[in-house]
């Protein structure tokens, strides 16, 4: 089972995230900001990484910029899932994998998740 | 000696007065009310225009419901810019954290966020969460004295937002430096917006309810006039001129014509002819004295047209910008809304004719009408100070009754003049006379005479011999 992380702030979005990721066949664990997200993924090392961007402590680009330097995650694709903050997202090509905006639908997101593992 | 503590603006109109002049850097304050009363957009309105004024804003909620579906609604108002989000404005949720670590986590997350975003405010939604999360209310003291003394330090503002009402012996209630109460009521069949400082260290602020609406530009709070002006925002000046009332031979009974920066109040029943007697004060309007018609009852065109019927020429004057129409429906409208707009006409045009037709419109916008004779003394010494020449009618209720009563009997003490126009009968027919009861600090002729509309325009003149000698035939609106 592919594990995924997901760093968001907001616990309902959390929730139906990793509800959803859970219904087709993913492990999710989730953190409620960018810096235990971090923590999470040193830790755990998961496949994927789907973060939203305005968060305490670590925004979604700040988390990403710290995966990428870091040679041993820099490989692990992430996804910026974010309201009004798409545009610095995908001003920001190198760091994430792919951008959706808020709100998405369910078929574009699980889409995308099985895109990029399959290519990783 | 006083000193004055640094403040900035709110940037919602009205609300900086009522607060004494802004919020105190560095102060806390709680903003509460029932949910739909407005609190999200005023803090989010807040928010906004401390942006545009160089600060960054941390937006912490305890909310279940989504930012983005905030945005959403937020996004239907002008002050609103995406563009600022995730820069100059954070919104960030804590609710895990509360659940997860609990309140003390919280408070290091938010002291590390507004060093982070050097927010220099913090809107902290959902008070009422933290408390239920709290195991008494030295919890919620203690987690309100640690959030606003760590932001304190950082010279960072603080809004708490809760719907619970917080009462005077509510912890929190002491601790803060202010406290602003939203109210949305129903009174009689109406839906009323108001706002109150119900707490203010070291300011003056103006207490009391004051009301305000929510349109797509944001929140506008209208101060309670008599509060906002209760002394005129310019000294009053003495004035000894005349200038004409438009009426022919009118002049001679006011003892030289209306005098200069006075207010005059012309009563009288439905019919008398106060509206076309107040066209006729403002045909006299030119680029140098402009006027202005701040009415309720008719539209321009129907104004337009009575003029026209009566040979009252308004079309020179609106032809050349000298006069101008503003009709307010009399439909539901803010008390004070309706005298910043009427204050805003007069000061921003320069106007020096005025005639407000008439003050029934306001009476009927006051939710709460024993306040009238302040909000008239107000507005009416504002006027007087501005310069500005004033003609106000006043519609008596009994066409046909006993006696004549002064409107209001205070009202008409605030008033300079007094001119009563009456329907009096005269064997089949009814006459309309006009009579000057009051003209302030100036001989006037207290005759009564024939209002009279024929080409040319009104004109007063005496009344035949068998009118005034047949006292005992005219009815109730006659009588003195």
């Amino acid at each position: 089972m592919p594990l995924i992380v997901i760093a968001e702030d907001e616990f309902l979005i959390a929730d139906v995230l990793a509800m959803m990721l859970e219904d087709a066949g993913y492990t999710v664990m989730a953190a409620p900001h960018g810096r235990a997200a971090l923590a999470l993924v040193r830790e755990k090392r998961p496949d994927l990484v789907i973060t939203d961007f305005m968060m305490p402590l670590m925004t979604g680009l700040e988390l990403a910029r710290a995966l990428r330097s870091d040679a041993s995650l820099s490989a692990i694709p992430i996804i910026l899932v974010s309201g009004a903050q798409g545009s610095i997202g995908r001003a920001h090509p190198d760091m994430f994998d792919a951008v959706l905006d808020k709100p998405y639908h369910q078929d574009t997101l699980l889409k995308t998740v099985e895109r990029l593992l399959r290519a990783a | 000696m006083t000193k004055n503590l640094p403040r900035f603006s709110t940037g919602i109109p009205g609300l900086d007065a009522i607060l004494g002049g802004g919020l105190i850097e560095g102060a806390s304050y709680i903003l509460q009310g029932h949910p739909g009363a407005g609190k999200t957009i005023v803090s989010n309105q807040i928010a906004f225009a401390s942006v545009t004024r160089g600060r960054k804003v941390l937006y912490v909620t305890l909310l279940a419901e989504t930012h983005e579906r905030l945005f959403q609604a937020l996004g239907t108002l002008d002050f609103f810019d995406y563009d600022q989000l995730g820069t100059n404005v954070t919104y960030v949720s804590v609710f895990q954290t509360l659940r997860d670590e609990g309140l003390s986590a919280v408070v290091r997350l938010i002291r590390e966020e507004i060093s982070r975003q050097e927010a220099t405010l913090l809107v902290f939604d959902g008070l009422l969460n933290a408390r239920d999360r709290a195991d008494s209310d030295l919890d919620v003291k203690t987690f309100v004295a640690e959030v606003q003394s760590q932001a304190a330090f950082a010279g960072c503002t603080v809004l708490f937002l809760t719907s619970t009402r917080v009462t005077e012996d509510s912890p929190e209630y002491t601790m803060v430096d202010g406290v602003l109460e939203l109210h949305d009521e129903l009174i009689g069949v109406r839906s009323v917006r108001r706002i109150q400082v119900k707490k203010s260290r070291g300011s003056g602020s103006l207490g009391g309810y004051h009301q305000f609406e929510i349109t797509s530009k944001g929140v506008t709070v209208f101060p309670r006039l008599e509060l906002a002006l209760a002394e005129p925002s310019i000294p009053d000046q003495e004035r000894t001129g005349s200038i004409r009332s438009g009426t022919a031979g009118f002049d001679r009974l006011l003892g030289g014509g209306v005098p200069e920066g006075s207010v005059t109040l012309v009563f009288g029943p439905s019919g008398t002819g106060k509206t076309s007697f107040g066209l006729a004060f403002l045909s006299e309007a030119t680029p140098e004295e402009p006027g202005l018609h701040f009415g309720f009852y008719e539209t321009r065109n129907r104004l337009l047209s009575k003029a026209r019927a009566l040979d009252i020429d308004l079309e020179r004057g609106l032809s050349s910008g000298a006069l101008d129409i503003i009709w307010n429906p009399m439909t539901e409208n803010l008390l004070d809304k309706l005298a910043y707009r009427l204050l805003d006409e007069v000061r921003s045009r320069g106007i020096r004719r005025l005639l407000i037709d008439g003050l029934g419109g306001f009476e009927r916008a006051a939710i709460h009408p024993p306040r009238l004779v302040e909000f008239f003394a107000s507005l009416t010494n504002e006027l007087r100070a501005i310069g500005v020449t004033t003609l106000a009618t006043w519609e008596l209720r009994d066409i046909v009754g006993p006696t004549v009563r002064a409107p209001i009997s205070e009202i008409s003490s605030l008033l300079d003049n007094l001119v009563m126009l009456r329907n009096v009968q005269n064997g089949p027919g009814y006459w309309r006379t006009v009579s000057v009861l009051k003209v302030r600090d100036r001989a006037f002729d207290p005759v009564v005479q024939e209002l009279c509309f024929d080409a040319g325009g009104p004109a007063v003149r005496p009344i035949p011999p068998n009118l005034s000698s047949a006292p005992g035939e005219t009815t109730g609106p006659s009588g003195i």
